[in-house]
């Protein structure tokens, strides 16, 4: 890529100096507190309930990609596949419990004519195996597929492209019934979770807890990333790769852990999403839906963590609001708001505020 | 039930099926009113009196067969009743009285007992049915019909049914059909010469269905008992199977080579765009379904205006799909994308705004059914070349019209001044400028070139694919991956690339799968970049 390097050598190098101190993700984090806090106490309906739960795990999964893209420059449109991870792990976990706990085999295992759970579930019904699991297979599918591109300096479009096909091959996969997760049908009928009812107001609630302190959580972790001295050095590599290189920073390895921690954090997102909806399907692995967390980031507010919570939760609130109000504006809706935001507003809907000064990469370095 | 009358003859067309129906004295004596009494009968009796016409089929006199065929559809659709005094075909089921199957009088039905098919009788019946229809049908459809019946249950019928009605029959498409039915039968024949000669005709024109029956034989007890059968069974065989293998080799290749111009076709455009620009088009594949949709309108135009000249309709929509979808491109460069250069990760997002918007909008204005295009002579059916494959002309329609692209865009980019300029601006944009070259004049006309190249591809896609709003999705992932491994910029990249993908997805499917040969085809694209992360043909250049 040696055009990119040119651009990035061209361009002024970005700020590399940023404040720790974050009005909007501590002002979030706080919200989410409270929200937690709220939630224990009052109960509202659970439908609210659980919206507001459905979007705290996208805010995170948001949080993930603006991680890799607005402070490292990699822009993944494969992002679904790591969330996908997570819930398809987390789904294999309740329905392994349910077994474990009712014996009734789910669904899909007896369509597939099998007697038992395949040898590969051992050991998912406990939870903390599953976690770890999940955590453990996005990491690694990250660290392989990034190793091969950062090794040979795929970047920029490229990277985006090759993990948009990565997403979407892993959709054919998924869709085909021998895989043996569910094919096109996914898994669903989750019984139980942690031995309480699916479903209940205690659960719903309780996982919409969950949601709100992770997200709390991932923001105050990704905050004092960034302002750490990696952080510094993502800026830095996003601003001028060959230049931090030239200085005798390993880049590569700083991408791959970035981008390997992003996938987890991802995981995590999806594991938190798919007890919340009770199902998963190839579907969360297309690659429209994959674009459409980037779509989260961008109206946010790119490169500002605070910002694509937001952008997660508006987009989301949204689609949740305007698919049922009036599905056939939807699509017209998402995609002029798009526009605009790219065209009208370089760093996304927080530039209506100005609670930052521009920076020069995300107005146009590259 | 023993009546010897009918013992007799039972004994009769047990004798006809067992061969000697080339003695048509013994199949005179088909006795009319023993055959409606046989269907009046049992379900054994009905069964026997079936099985027995189908066996005489071959020599019974065409009246005897009309008569038997007039019984046996009142007997399906209940029409048939049987009072003391003989069978009556009534004009309806449940009508008050009918005609005498004999003489045809009209007597009253009387409460008499109508009787009932069950499941092994409708069979035997329907296969009776048939036989009478494929001999005795006025018509060829009926005729058919009678055959479509008949060839479900073949191992049944006699030779020489099918013989007869092989010699009778007018309708050239029909006679082939009973023909090789006929051969099949042959193939089961007892007499064992027979049947070496029927191996041997089958063997003549191979195919995968030829094989099979083959392969079928085998197992057959005269393969162990019959040196001679044995012999010409494997002659047979293995010159058929080799037959089949190059066929289905050549059908490999033929598949390979329409699905890489497909392919070319689609990434072609892109990867202009994305050597002079550095913008991924997302909106590409809709581009593609653009050109689809403005074949249709070309269609619907000719239906009305001239409807003479509807098959020329795809020829008349190369231009117009070409300047559309172009100057759509150019509309979306204009508004969008120039906006956007310095920013190629925002200009992957705003296409992808942009293919929403055009998908949806096709959605609501035109629905999301698929299109019904009028077939053309020249893109439809093929010639059979050899043994299995099949040269169909859409496939060569899409292969031709591929490389007519590949050759006027090289034209393009090498002989004319937009060529100059733009390969000039994908090799150094700023000194192209600094040289006083209308950069930003450059960027619009190849996005619109870009453009309309895909709206080429969605003509070549009309007598391929199914064309409807969502069409675009479907392998714009698979030209992006044309383009990574192509290399930037450079289109002999774009043609090797999509070459080398659509012959490793058509090799790898039949081995193991859609999803694997695009899974491994995947995995062999990312390790290739890592021994060359610019693609096969990287052009040199700065920016």
């Amino acid at each position: 890529m040696s055009g990119a390097v040119q651009t990035a050598l061209a361009s002024p190098a970005g700020p590399a100096r940023r404040a720790v101190r974050d009005p909007l993700v501590a002002g979030l984090v706080g919200l989410c507190l409270a929200a937690a806090a709220v939630l224990l106490v009052a109960s509202p309906a659970p439908y609210l309930v659980n919206a507001l739960g459905q979007l705290a795990a996208f805010a995170i999964l948001a949080v993930s990609l603006d991680l890799v893209w607005g402070y490292l420059g990699i822009l993944s449109l494969g992002h679904g596949l790591f969330f996908a991870i997570g819930g398809y792990v987390c789904a294999m976990h309740l329905l392994a419990h349910g077994v474990a706990t009712t014996g009734v085999l789910p669904d899909f295992v007896q369509f597939m004519g099998w007697k038992s759970l395949p040898a590969y579930w051992v050991g998912l019904d406990h939870a903390a195996y599953a976690l770890v699991l999940a955590l453990a297979l996005a990491g690694l599918v990250a660290f392989v597929f990034g190793l091969a591109s950062f090794r040979s300096r795929v970047n920029g479009v490229y990277f985006s492209i090759i993990s948009q096909a990565l997403v979407y091959v892993a959709m054919l996969l998924m869709y085909r019934n021998d895989t043996g997760l569910g094919g096109n049908n996914g898994m669903t009928g989750f019984p139980l979770l942690f031995g309480w009812p699916m479903g209940s107001p205690g659960v719903v609630t309780g996982l919409t807890v969950a949601a709100l302190l992770t997200l709390a959580a991932v923001l105050a972790g990704t905050r004092l990333l960034i302002g750490s001295a990696a952080g510094r050095r993502m800026l830095a590599c996003r601003d001028d790769e060959t230049r931090l290189r030239t200085l005798g920073y390993s880049t590569t390895r700083l991408k791959l852990g970035i981008w390997c921690l992003s996938a987890m954090i991802a995981a995590l997102a999806g594991i938190l999403y798919v007890p919340q909806v009770g199902i998963i399907n190839p579907r969360v692995l297309a690659p429209d839906l994959s674009i459409e967390i980037a779509v989260w980031v961008a109206i946010g507010g790119l490169g500002r963590l605070g910002g694509a919570v937001i952008g997660a939760i508006l987009v989301n609130g949204l689609k949740f609001w305007l698919s049922a109000a009036m599905p056939e504006a939807w699509p017209f809706i998402l995609s002029g708001l798009v526009l605009f935001v790219v065209l009208v507003l370089p760093n996304g809907l927080l530039d209506l505020v100005a609670l930052r000064p521009r920076s020069t990469w995300l107005r146009g370095a590259r | 039930m023993a009546d010897p009358k009918r013992s007799l003859l039972r004994a009769v067309l047990a004798l006809c099926g067992l061969g000697l129906w080339a003695v048509p004295t013994l199949a005179a004596a088909f006795d009319r009113a023993a055959f409606a009494q046989d269907l009046c009968g049992d379900g054994a009796a009905q069964v026997r009196g079936a099985e027995g016409l189908v066996k005489a089929g071959g020599v019974l006199p065409a009246d005897d067969l009309a008569y038997a065929g007039r019984l046996l559809g009142a007997l399906a659709e209940r029409r048939l009743t049987c009072p003391a005094d003989g069978a009556l075909l009534l004009d309806r089921p449940g009508a008050p009285e009918g005609h005498d199957a004999l003489t045809g009088a009209v007597r009253p039905a009387a409460e008499a007992r109508v009787p009932v098919l069950g499941l092994r009788q409708r069979a035997a019946v329907e296969t009776a049915r048939g036989v009478v229809a494929l001999l005795t049908g006025p018509d060829p459809a009926t005729r058919g019909a009678g055959l479509s019946v008949v060839e479900r249950r073949v191992a049944t019928v006699p030779a020489a049914v099918l013989d007869r009605a092989r010699d009778a029959e007018t309708d050239a498409g029909l006679k082939a059909t009973i023909a090789s039915l006929a051969q099949a039968a042959a193939l089961s024949s007892p007499d064992l010469a027979r049947r070496r000669a029927a191996i041997a005709a089958v063997a003549a024109s191979p195919s995968g269905a030829a094989e099979a029956r083959l392969t079928a034989l085998r197992s057959d007890p005269a393969y162990t008992a019959d040196p001679a059968f044995r012999a010409a069974l494997d002659a047979g065989l293995s010159r058929v199977t080799r037959a089949v293998a190059i066929g289905d080799g050549l059908a490999v290749v033929y598949n390979g080579l329409s699905f890489a111009s497909i392919l070319f076709m689609a990434a072609a455009g892109l990867a202009i765009i994305f050597g002079l620009m550095g913008v991924i088009n997302l909106a590409q594949g809709e581009f593609i379904m653009l050109g689809a949709y403005a074949t249709y309108g070309v269609q619907e135009a000719f239906r009305r205006l001239a409807p003479g000249l509807l098959d020329l309709y795809l020829v008349a929509a190369i231009p117009v799909a070409f300047l559309a979808v172009a100057l759509v491109g150019i509309v979306v460069e204009a508004l969008i994308l120039r906006h956007l250069y310095r920013r190629p990760l925002m200009s992957l997002l705003a296409t992808w705004a942009v293919s929403l918007f055009l998908v949806n909008l096709v959605r609501v204005t035109i629905g999301t059914q698929n299109l019904q295009f009028i077939m053309p002579a020249y893109v439809s059916g093929g010639v059979p070349l050899y043994a299995d494959f099949v040269v169909t002309w859409n496939r060569l329609f899409a292969i031709g019209f591929a490389a007519a692209t590949v050759v006027l865009t090289l034209l393009i980019l090498r002989r004319t001044p937009l060529g100059l300029d733009i390969r000039a601006v994908t090799q150094n944009r700023d000194m192209a400028a600094c040289l006083g070259l209308p950069t930003r004049r450059v960027d619009r006309l190849a996005f619109g070139l870009g453009s309309g190249l895909a709206g080429l591809a969605g003509v070549a896609l009309c007598p391929i694919y199914s064309v409807n709003p969502g069409m675009g999705s479907g392998f714009i992932v698979d030209s992006f991956m044309v383009v990574v491994l192509g290399g930037v910029g450079s289109l002999l990249g774009t043609l090797v690339a999509a070459l080398g993908v659509g012959g490793a997805n058509v090799l790898i499917e039949p081995i193991s799968g859609a999803v694997a040969a695009k899974v491994i085809v995947l995995v062999g694209i990312i390790l290739f970049l890592q021994r060359r992360p610019e693609g096969l043909f990287a052009v040199r250049r700065r920016r």
